[in-house]
């Protein structure tokens, strides 16, 4: 599966990095440049069918406090509507122009609230370098968050209940993943959480309604990466491996609604 | 080298399963001798292809996985670095002393010639041996998650592993421990590098040469891991000092607060090692990260990925702290290390602070949880 995208930015790669010794030649850079330079990337995707039905999951653990919610499956997550939310799209090309108007707009922290015994949100997406990881525990027992990165340190910290002051915390990924990193709380085995670290940020979590949205993208050719919790990378014959190369226009890239049917959400 | 599914004979009973493991065993020890004394072929790391179905890794994909790590950080009898890897190649040399240094000698057996945990003994035994290649230890002296620092490494080597098969090494001289613990990160950097590598190659099926993807591997798999192992000194936890529990009393007033600290909410103790602290909480299900990959949400789909890996799933024991055994060190240090920093790689977290995290327990309360679970075994004089 040869890539003509990646294949020339790994060439140009190359021949920078035999010469030089400092980090982050592969990473994206950002830029000061004309206005008419970026475009957005707007979609939608929809479950071509009956919405599953989230299964209740066993919540067998302070079930004083936990018990009395409704805690379900969330692995698949279709609204009546048919909208697809959870599923995650970023640009996967190596080396592209960052919208500088993104840095300074990027919000400091990014939320997970342990809350009614779940985490939320459930998907998130950090920019490692610009964002930090905030973490809050909202209910009266106490929480842990445990996660292992490819390449970067584990964290597996406990968040005492509420009001204790120690029941927040604050993290930061040294690195960027290539997928998102899984979230559990060995305390709670029901819950479970999302978060994609990424070097830019070009990425969207679809909403309840399957909407996405990716503003200021660089315009000339990107690819694109895919991936839903349950299946990993969202393989369509469009999309082989959740891949989707696409030249961005400067201005709004509608890619409309994506169709996507049931049995491909079939666990592997 | 070896890498037999032995999943499937766990099914057998026990007395089926000893004499079958035994001749496995045998096998692979006499394979072992045959690559490790120079008479054959030269040794050659294999590749980690745990987790992964059979065949999901193409010829091709082995071939450049293999020739980039050979090409950035050489083979089990010539290891290499680069200059600025901040790694003391002389040490490296002499723990693999072209196949016949210490690790080879005292080590392969059990952790495997790359590290992997996966030693022709490792199936016999529970703990299985650590696995170096995910970069992860269990028994360090940093927060935040960080690497052991050589001092974790060094004692674990001298002091040996209580409870399980890693023997003491006390008696080898202190520049072949030194070797080893160079080793170990050798082993562990090159572990992470080539879970870097075949993500690239397998997952995302770049087809590149071998120059480029040296180029990536040493740009995103080996500096980075590089970095974490020269910034762990600087996550190194030093405990206040133990308050005084010189007489009976003062004793027991700190083993009073630790039970208290030890049975409320904050930390948890008592979900996974029990009010009674033998280790029964009501966590029935526990798995250490080298296990939990193998763990499928049902039974059958748990028996579908054994076939995946070399050594069958296993569970974690929280510990029982009546039987007075500690794996990471019974002195009072040891212990305080545990619960400031966790067991990384386990469901066990940091019950101290840490850069950005508070953390449950404070510093000086630590001592007092370790002097409560000391106080199940022993009394202080």
């Amino acid at each position: 599966m040869k890539n003509k995208v990646n294949r020339r930015q790994f060439v140009a790669h190359a021949t920078t990095a035999t010469a030089g010794v400092a980090l982050g030649f592969h990473a994206p850079t950002i830029v000061r440049a004309a206005t008419d330079k970026w475009g957005d990337l707007v979609g939608r995707l929809k479950y071509d069918g009956k919405p599953p039905e989230r299964k209740k999951l066993k919540v067998d653990k302070d079930v004083d406090c936990c018990g009395k919610f409704d805690i379900r499956d969330e692995t698949l997550m279709a609204g009546e509507d048919g909208g697809l939310a959870n599923v995650y799209i970023y640009v996967r090309s190596r080396k592209f122009d960052i919208c500088p108007e993104l840095a300074e707009a990027a919000p400091k922290q990014v939320l997970l609230d342990n809350i009614d015994c779940i985490f939320k949100p459930h998907c998130m997406s950090i920019w490692c370098d610009k964002q930090e990881f905030h973490i809050v525990n909202s209910d009266p027992v106490a929480q842990n968050v445990a996660f292992s990165p490819l390449g970067d340190v584990p964290a597996n910290i406990v968040l005492p209940p509420k009001p204790d002051k120690a029941a927040e915390a604050t993290w930061k990924f040294r690195r960027k993943q290539r997928i998102p990193v899984p979230i559990a709380c060995n305390y709670h085995p029901w819950e479970s959480a999302f978060i994609l670290p990424l070097d830019h940020p070009y990425v969207a979590i679809t909403a309840a309604d399957g909407s996405f949205r990716i503003p200021k993208l660089p315009a000339g050719e990107l690819e694109f990466q895919v991936w839903q919790e349950r299946i990993g990378y969202m393989d369509t014959p469009q999309w082989k491996k959740g891949r989707l190369e696409m030249t961005i226009e400067p201005g709004s890239n509608d890619l409309g609604t994506i169709s996507l049917k049931p049995s491909m959400f079939e666990k592997k | 080298m070896t890498t037999t599914r032995l999943s499937a004979i766990t099914e057998l009973p026990p007395d089926v399963i000893r004499p079958i493991a035994r001749a496995v065993l045998l096998c692979c020890l006499l394979t072992l001798v045959g690559c490790g004394s120079g008479s054959g072929r030269p040794a050659k790391f294999p590749l980690n292809a745990e987790g992964r179905r059979p065949g999901e890794i193409t010829e091709a994909q082995t071939r450049a996985v293999e020739e980039t790590l050979g090409k950035l950080l050489g083979t089990p009898d010539e290891p290499l670095v680069s200059d600025d890897a901040g790694l003391d190649i002389e040490r490296i040399r002499l723990a693999t002393d072209g196949g016949r240094g210490p690790f080879r000698r005292h080590c392969v057996k059990c952790h495997g010639l790359s590290g992997g945990g996966d030693g022709p003994a490792a199936v016999l035994l529970d703990p299985y041996p650590r696995n170096f290649r995910k970069g992860l230890f269990k028994y360090t002296s940093t927060a935040g998650g960080a690497k052991p620092v050589e001092a974790d490494l060094r004692r674990t080597l001298i002091e040996g592993v209580p409870d399980t098969a890693m023997p003491s090494f006390t008696r080898l001289p202190n520049e072949r421990i030194d070797a080893l613990v160079e080793y170990v990160k050798y082993l562990s950097i090159r572990g992470e590098t080539e879970l870097y590598l075949l993500a690239l190659v397998v997952d995302e099926d770049e087809y590149l040469p071998v120059h480029e993807l040296a180029a990536l591997a040493s740009d995103e798999g080996i500096r980075p891991a590089e970095q974490l192992w020269a910034e762990a000194p600087s996550m190194a936890v030093v405990p206040p000092p133990r308050p005084p529990t010189d007489t009976p009393e003062l004793l027991a007033a700190s083993i009073e607060k630790g039970r208290k600290l030890y049975a409320e909410d904050d930390a948890q103790c008592v979900k996974c090692h029990g009010p009674d602290g033998n280790g029964q909480g009501e966590e029935e299900e526990l798995f250490d990260d080298w296990n939990k990959p193998k763990k499928g949400v049902t039974p059958q789909q748990t028996a579908e990925l054994a076939e995946r890996y070399t050594l069958p799933i296993q569970r974690l024991r929280p510990r029982n702290f009546r039987e007075g055994i500690f794996r990471g060190g019974s002195r009072p240090i040891d212990l305080y290390w545990r619960i400031h920093v966790g067991l990384k790689g386990t469901p066990m977290p940091a019950a101290g602070p840490a850069p950005g995290v508070p953390g449950p327990y404070k510093p000086e309360d630590i001592w007092h949880v370790v002097n409560y679970v000391r106080s199940f075994t022993k009394t202080e004089k």
